[in-house]
């Protein structure tokens, strides 16, 4: 395969930069299905969806990150992916993910009752984004 | 004159409260250092959400009917001092407070209705001891808030304020300086500040890049969202610095606090070798007047 060129990406969440670098490719949750970006793709915002995040790298090696909702952007040969939290599948936390999900789904019961009112997708995002990384623990 | 063995007991209890207070000093030193480095990591998110934004909005052009947008005449005003769990840290919690009821007292001699919501337990216990009715209170992450926490603030703050029962919230809080000088301020975080949209420096704004960017599903959709998720991005700012500011505090009082203690200390160990010596000259004087009289 030829050697592809490479462009940059950052994935920020509001605790800390989790990964900058440079990548052959991304494929990130969009909201209405899985976008892949090469370098040079045209400029383009887009909503994002908890799910799984992946950073090719040039040396063929793939990182893979489940994420949050949130935001992506690309704009000029650099990809921003903006989301809530992002753990690296290999470093995942499992009594983390059980504690995300605990609180979400109590976050979803106060909705339902109508304790408190809210953005409904948002909690449920956040119910996938624990579930996810609870799957790929194997919990 | 007290006794010696008084004396003892007092040093004693002394020491054992310099303990305390060092080991809050020492404790408030390291938790301040990760909230100064908190406060650096979340810089990025900061920057890179406003940046977003400001050039979302550009592209949407219009964006009235945005509930967080609209600003209305001002007839309520939210109240949201930000304040610890615990005390013991000087001036931290008591200056807040201070600042929160001048701004009551203008506003109502204004004519303008006050509401009050309060983060920390020391905030809540305060308001509630002088009557003053909550609309909200969140507690139990003063020291350490994660973002979680500051999702949870703002929406509740949002939600005041897309139902038009406050017209604008102000938020108080100690804002980090260095780790002995805190300031308080007032942030006025609804409805948003329009430069948030336009750009804060037109200079450095980026150029219009209207025409060629894609968007998923489209402008307005992602505006929408993004405002509230800017919103919770101040309040997270807004929380780490006032974390910041109570363990600075915390410290500089503990220091002050211990400081105290040592003069304490030498003091009364002066006190009690002097009582020890006058005992001693007694008894001597005793034992030679009773001597001579033999």
């Amino acid at each position: 395969m030829a050697e592809r060129s490479l462009f940059s990406v950052s994935v920020v969440i509001p605790e800390r930069s989790v990964f900058d670098g440079d990548a052959e490719m991304i494929v990130v949750p969009g909201e209405d299905g899985e976008i892949g970006v090469l370098a040079r793709h045209v400029a383009l915002e887009a909503l994002l969806k908890a799910g799984s995040t992946r950073i090719h790298l040039s040396g063929g090696e793939v990182i893979e990150l489940a994420t949050g909702p949130g935001f992506f952007e690309v704009h000029s040969n650099r990809a921003l992916i903006l989301v809530d939290d992002a753990v690296d599948l290999r470093e995942i936390d499992a009594s983390r993910a059980i504690a995300q999900l605990e609180e979400a789904r109590a976050e979803l019961g106060r909705l339902e009752s109508g304790e408190i009112e809210g953005d409904r997708w948002r909690i449920e995002q956040k119910i996938k984004h624990a579930e996810y990384q609870l799957a790929v623990a194997g919990n | 004159m007290a006794s010696q063995q008084d004396i003892k007991r007092r040093i004693r209890s002394i020491r054992s409260t310099h303990k305390i207070t060092k080991a809050m000093e020492l404790v408030a030193a390291a938790k301040l250092r990760r909230a100064q480095q908190r406060i650096v990591a979340m810089r990025p998110y900061a920057d890179r959400m406003l940046e977003l934004i400001t050039s979302t909005s550009q592209a949407v052009g219009n964006v009235r009917g945005l509930p967080l947008l609209e600003s209305r005449e001002t007839r309520t005003v939210a109240l949201v001092p930000l304040t610890g769990d615990r005390g013991l840290a000087g001036a931290f919690n008591a200056q807040v407070l201070r600042r929160s009821f001048a701004l009551e007292r203008d506003l109502q001699a204004q004519g303008i209705e006050v509401r009050w919501l309060v983060g920390g337990k020391r905030g809540r216990s305060s308001l509630r001891f002088r009557h003053r009715e909550l609309a909200k209170s969140w507690t139990g992450f003063s020291d350490q808030p994660g973002f979680g926490d500051a999702q949870a603030v703002a929406h509740g703050l949002s939600e005041l304020y897309a139902s038009a029962q406050v017209d604008t919230v102000l938020l108080v809080y100690n804002r980090f300086v260095t780790p002995i000088t805190q300031t308080v301020v007032e942030q006025e975080i609804l409805p948003l500040p329009s430069q948030v949209l336009e750009g804060f420096d037109e200079e450095d704004a980026p150029p219009p890049v209207r025409g060629e960017v894609l968007y998923e599903p489209d402008s307005e959709t992602i505006l929408a969202r993004l405002i509230p998720a800017y919103l919770e991005t101040e309040i997270f700012r807004a929380l780490l610095e006032s974390a910041a500011s109570e363990h600075g505090a915390r410290m500089s009082a503990m220091r002050n606090a211990s400081k105290n203690a040592e003069e304490l200390i030498d003091h009364l160990t002066l006190v009690m070798n002097r009582a020890r010596q006058a005992d001693i000259t007694r008894e001597i004087l005793e034992v030679v007047a009773g001597a001579d009289a033999l």
